[in-house]
């Protein structure tokens, strides 16, 4: 990600803008270096660092595979982070990320509900892995 | 599900009998909703497990008619499905 600084599109409303929670993922490139991918964190962290946001959880599901092709790659390295930064912010992390090749999909959305504080379902092991946990009855459905 | 209307009206005319309809159906498992059972208030469009449940075989979201989820539920359900799917966490559709 670009290390450019960021202007707020009316510098004079700054003051007025909430700082919101969000939850972004992006899906970058599989063939990524690990500090490659630190480098974006990096990135997304000294953006949200030059309107006093901040990173609040960042987490990395590792390489995964696609449910379908994008980019003619199967793979993709997904990473989670949970930010918080000003309103007007989401539409310039929006446009850093489609600039950003090396990045197939992204989506950012407000966090709605405080389970998305926390790990993520991802995060939790497969019941079929953990044969010794009970698969719980929500997993079971 | 779509046969239980048209078969208790057939029922119906031909032997005139509730009688036939309440036999049929009268032990029929009411439908619901899975959410509203568990108070699910929020769907976490990550959790692959639950979306790939309402997401059978060809991946295309399972009807409310069948499932019995609510509408409120069920319109939770498709945004989470569409978010999971732009990030090409569960398919479109697959054959």
């Amino acid at each position: 990600m670009s290390q450019e600084p960021w202007q707020p599109d009316e510098p004079g409303k700054r003051e007025m803008l909430r700082m919101l929670q969000y939850e972004t993922i992006f899906v970058t490139d599989p063939n990524l270096a690990e500090d490659e991918v630190d480098e974006l964190v990096k990135g997304v962290d000294h953006l949200a660092a030059s309107a006093k946001g901040k990173i609040l959880k960042v987490e990395k599901w590792g390489k995964r595979r696609l449910a379908y092709t994008v980019e003619r790659r199967e793979e993709g390295i997904y990473v989670l982070l949970v930010l918080e930064i000003p309103t007007d912010m989401v539409k310039e992390l929006d446009r850093r990320y489609r600039m950003n090749d090396r990045i197939l999909r992204h989506l950012t959305v407000r966090v709605e509900n405080e389970a998305q504080l926390g790990p993520s379902p991802m995060m939790k092991p497969r019941p079929a892995e953990r044969e010794d946990l009970p698969v719980e009855p929500a997993a079971a459905l | 599900m779509r046969m239980r209307r048209s078969e208790a009206g057939g029922g119906g005319r031909d032997r005139g009998g509730k009688k036939q309809f309440k036999k049929k159906f009268l032990f029929r498992k009411k439908k619901f909703c899975k959410f509203c059972d568990e108070k699910i208030k929020f769907i976490d469009y990550k959790d692959l497990r639950l979306l790939q449940a309402f997401t059978p075989e060809r991946a295309k979201i399972f009807p409310r008619r069948i499932s019995g989820t609510c509408s409120k539920h069920q319109r939770k359900l498709m945004q989470a499905i569409k978010r999971a799917r732009t990030l090409a966490l569960i398919p479109f559709t697959s054959d």
